[in-house]
């Protein structure tokens, strides 16, 4: 005790400075001057919508920064990086010795930080009375902390930080040259001379994903004329961090790149003072509680205002009244992603420079195909069971080719299918798409037609044959085309009906407002 | 007071060397070797001169790691003998200071909170359970019972609590400046490998560079440190390093060639270039392999489980290319992660995707699975069961794979789940037999085309 008593006079001369290691002289490059940035979709994400709050895909981000780098070795800081940045994923190229070491420092300044590096040294502590707003500082040396509270010596005796009901602040003389306010990048360099080097940063980052959304606008068509669509799809991409990226060059992939756990990071030290002192209860206070009161519960939420303004409402009736609505058309891209291939994947970038902004989404085009053919098919599964009918799905089915007037690659994403109506375009339904490369059948569930039903019923049963009969119904004024699968052991040959891949299916047309059926027989064990 | 703090003073001069920790970033570490293995464990040796006196002293070593294993500490030294060695890690906290108070008088200082005056009065702490019971004179009272300000100055701390946990050794010694190194195990410290591999289509060749990434979660920073590097996970003789690792499937086959590098048994040893600091909360990255221009390929892999049907599921890309001396990396690869770039349509490089691989020795084959392929797809239908008894079933099935791409390409098509007495009765294309229940198919698939496979198999399922 009397040496740091000692110690805490000389104090001031020997407090931390912020100086890096060694004769190592620190270059700080702050911000990029051109960003890339390619993002990736969240993989396994299926058919969920993108998490705004965290996306769970990633990007790949290329920076090049100019940094002046003098003679010696050199460490260069890197800030303005993702904060969801892997660092073992960081290249840094462009240097004329290449780099010595990578570095992620994760020890953040922070009230616990402080005290940490001040152990066994010296600061003072500002008592402020709260009477007559009088200070005293008194220098002080830390004994003990910051687990569990600090305990610091004086020329008095040692006491205890924030115990006494005191307004007490303490007072550090620098900031330690280790800590820094976010998880850091750096790396050791070297140089013979000083030079102006231009660096290329790219790391793989966390907190980003994209998605295609197509809008399939149905077009209407005279009787008799092969349907056709006009297909269009944004490419929706989201940034979930805290950083913004202006002017980038973005682009996205599409395919699923293989992507493993990564391993375990280093935890950020630091953190609040969490000051616990001796007993303080005090004689009103027996029996003994133990402080803690349950949290209030939070205030209910302000009333939403009412937003449904009237004139809104007038508005809507008067635009029905004006009858017809135009045909919904496609919007009108003037600036759409081009698309290349990369190895397996498919990228698409954007052609001019966009700024990705923090915690947002944006949407560019992607895919414009007007006049898409396709076929509007209802598709049933008959059932084990005999039962009332139920409503068919009906799908959309083209195949990616060009006579179809398709014939690109399709990344994964949902479908808005819109029809056009008296009442202008609806919606009819939303479907996902997989992956779809050229030739690849295309297939889109829409909705469910509850003009169109099927209903199935066994006939009769013997020992080794039941038989069956199923009725489609069709209550729309034009035929449709149905295609129903019986996913059972059919004995013999039922007329209409075909293998496709494995699966007996009865491919029908039925008449306008018009019944089919067909009977089957299934073989029993 | 005073005028024992002027007695200090004069103490302090002659002790100055014993105040080890004065500036910052210095450190009471000596020189520092730290080895490194795989499985989050490491054995550091500090080399620290002590000045001893001569016989029995009790000597503290701050700055060890804050996880140390304290039954793995050793001390060796010229002409020191160990009597004991102590790892305190009873913390001093304001409530341990009070507890540890209990029976002893300490100052109360009393503040005025209408004029700021302060009174100073000696109090006895009687008991520190719930709340702090004093004697002032000759009367009882709660610490702070008024809610008013109170400071509570301590003539000392404990001396067993420590603001660290803190390894001491009781020693014997002849005196003088010993040099002494002291070793222990300490988890918290971990490294694998990186990779960044870059293919080059066209050329069929990629670059590698390799990098060791060690992680530091110890709670200490080892300054100026000769690092180590040691590529296995040692069993650590409590079940639970030991067990076995899952094969990564990145070996195809298994290399038998040696390699330059240092090896300490059947480990190969990764030492730094250069002394560095590893300190605490970072990721260091350190460079230790860069090969370019080694020959690889890219084929396809899909494998279909046993009545597996799909409308077109995409087939795996695959790196392949060898660790071999001659025609391939030419080094034994510890355990991580390869990451794969390609070039775009401009020049840059972008990832394509990354697979886990695991050490793998020199002249292996490896296959790297990078991710799905958008342009190859395969169709997979079961077209036909038929029960032939009551225990064996005749399975047709249909394989169609699709090319999307501008160029032919090679897809390595696997059927398993033969339960090894699977007969294949009819096939359209000759396939091999890699394995009792798998079967292989080695498809051509033109540009812009398709390839279809029919199978019959034979068997009980």
């Amino acid at each position: 005790m009397t040496f740091s008593r000692f110690f805490a006079f000389l104090a001031p001369l020997l407090a931390p400075q912020a100086v890096p290691l060694a004769a190592q002289q620190l270059v700080v490059s702050d911000q990029p001057e051109n960003v890339s940035i390619t993002i990736y979709r969240a993989p396994d994400r299926g058919e969920r919508a993108i998490d705004p709050d965290w996306p769970q895909g990633y990007a790949l981000i290329t920076e090049t920064r100019t940094v002046q780098l003098p003679a010696g070795d050199t460490m260069v800081r890197f800030e303005g990086v993702s904060e969801g940045m892997f660092p073992e994923s960081a290249i840094v190229t462009g240097l004329p010795n290449g780099v010595r070491e990578k570095n992620r420092d994760a020890r953040l300044l922070s009230p616990q930080g402080l005290v940490d590096a001040y152990l066994k040294r010296a600061v003072s502590i500002t008592r402020t009375d709260r009477a007559t707003g009088a200070s005293r500082t008194q220098n002080v040396f830390i004994t003990a902390g910051p687990d569990g509270g600090v305990i610091f010596e004086s020329d008095e005796g040692f006491e205890a930080l924030r115990c006494t009901g005191l307004p007490e602040r303490m007072t550090f003389p620098a900031v330690p040259a280790d800590l820094s306010p976010r998880p850091t990048l750096s790396i050791l360099t070297t140089s013979s001379r000083p030079i102006t080097a231009k660096l290329t940063l790219s790391y793989l980052a966390s907190g980003f994903d994209w998605q295609a959304n197509y809008v399939a606008t149905v077009k209407r068509q005279p009787p008799g004329e092969k349907p056709k669509m006009d297909l269009f799809a944004w490419l929706t991409v989201a940034n979930g961090g805290k950083q913004s990226f202006e002017n980038a060059n973005m682009m996205v992939i599409a395919g699923e790149p293989n992507r493993e756990r990564h391993g375990e990071q280093p935890r950020p030290t630091g953190g609040a003072l969490q000051i616990r002192c001796w007993p303080m209860q005090r004689t009103d206070e027996v029996p003994y509680n133990p402080g803690y009161l349950p949290p209030s519960p939070p205030p209910p939420p302000a009333p939403m205002a009412m937003m449904v303004g009237e004139g809104e409402e007038i508005m809507v009736t008067a635009m029905r009244r004006s009858g017809d609505r135009m045909d919904m058309a496609s919007p009108v891209a003037a600036v759409v992603a081009e698309q290349e291939g990369l190895g397996d994947l498919k990228l698409y970038r954007v052609p001019e420079r966009v700024t990705v902004n923090a915690k947002g989404q944006k949407q560019v085009a992607m895919i414009v195909q007007p006049d898409v053919s396709y076929d509007r098919i209802y598709v049933a599964r008959a059932s084990e069971h005999s039962g009332d009918s139920t409503p068919l799905s009906y799908i959309l089915r083209s195949r990616n080719d060009e006579k179809s007037g398709l014939g690109i690659p399709l990344p994964a994403g949902n479908v808005a299918v819109f029809e056009n109506s008296p009442f202008g375009p609806l919606l009819a339904g939303e479907g996902d798409l997989p992956d779809r490369a050229i030739n690849n059948e295309i297939e889109i569930v829409v909705g469910q037609s509850p003009d169109v039903r099927l209903a199935v019923a066994e006939l009769r049963r013997t020992k080794s044959r039941a038989y069956w009969r199923a009725t489609i119904s069709n209550a729309r004024n034009h035929p449709i085309a149905v295609e129903m699968e019986i996913a059972r052991d059919i004995a013999g040959r039922a007329r209409g009906v075909e293998i496709v891949d494995g699966v007996p299916t009865w491919r029908v047309t039925v008449p306008a407002n018009d019944e089919a059926r067909l009977d089957y027989v299934i073989r029993l064990r | 007071m005073r005028l024992l703090g002027f007695a200090g003073l004069l103490l302090a001069s002659v002790a100055t060397p014993a105040i080890s920790q004065s500036a910052p970033g210095e450190s009471a570490q000596g020189d520092v070797s730290v080895t490194i293995y795989n499985n989050n464990q490491a054995l550091v040796q500090d080399v620290r001169t002590l000045s001893l006196p001569k016989g029995r002293s009790k000597q503290q070593f701050p700055d060890v790691s804050a996880q140390i294993r304290a039954e793995t500490v050793t001390l060796s030294g010229p002409g020191i003998g160990i009597v004991e060695q102590n790892f305190d890690f009873d913390l001093l906290t304001p409530a341990k200071l009070m507890e540890k108070a209990v029976g002893q008088t300490v100052t109360l200082i009393r503040t005025n909170p209408a004029t700021g005056a302060e009174s100073r009065v000696r109090a006895e702490i009687l008991a520190a359970n719930g709340g702090v019971v004093m004697k002032i004179g000759n009367s009882i009272e709660v610490l702070r019972d008024d809610g008013l300000p109170v400071r509570v100055i301590f003539d000392r701390v404990p001396p067993n609590l420590r603001a660290r946990p803190t390894l001491s050794v009781t020693l014997e010694s002849a005196g003088g400046q010993v040099p002494t190194a002291l070793s222990y195990l300490t988890p918290g410290l971990g490294w694998k490998a990186d990779y960044v591999t870059l293919f080059d289509e066209a050329k069929q060749t990629i670059d590698v560079q390799g990098w060791v990434t060690l992680t530091n979660n110890s709670g200490t920073d080892y300054r100026n440190a000769d690092v180590l590097l040691v590529a296995g996970s040692p069993n650590n003789g409590r079940g639970r390093g030991g067990y076995p690792q899952w094969p990564t499937g990145t070996i195809d086959s298994a290399g038998t060639e040696t390699g330059d590098r240092e090896r300490l048994g059947d480990y190969y040893l990764y030492p730094l270039a250069e002394r560095t600091t590893v300190a605490n909360a970072q990721q260091k990255q350190v460079s230790f392999l860069d090969v370019t221009a080694a020959p690889a390929r890219k084929v396809y892999e899909y494998t279909n489980g046993w009545l597996g049907s799909s409308d077109a599921a995409s087939a795996s890309s695959v790196l392949k290319f060898s660790t071999s001396r001659s025609g391939g990396l030419g080094d034994q690869l510890p355990a991580g992660i390869m990451r794969v770039y390609m070039r775009d349509k401009r020049g840059d490089p972008q990832f394509i995707g990354e697979s886990q691989i695991e050490a793998t020795p020199m002249g292996s084959a490896m296959s790297i699975r990078t991710g799905e392929a958008f342009d190859v797809k395969v169709k997979t239908v079961v077209e036909e069961r038929t029960r032939r008894s009551s225990s064996r079933w005749r399975t047709k099935m249909r394989y169609e794979v699709t090319n999307a791409r501008p160029e032919a390409v090679t897809v390595d098509l696997a059927q398993s789940g033969l339960w090894g007495d699977v007969r294949i009765e009819q096939e359209s294309q000759a396939s091999e037999r890699v394995s009792a229940d798998k079967v292989e198919w080695s498809l051509n698939v033109p540009a812009n085309g398709s390839v279809t496979v029919t199978a019959t198999f034979d068997g009980r399922y």
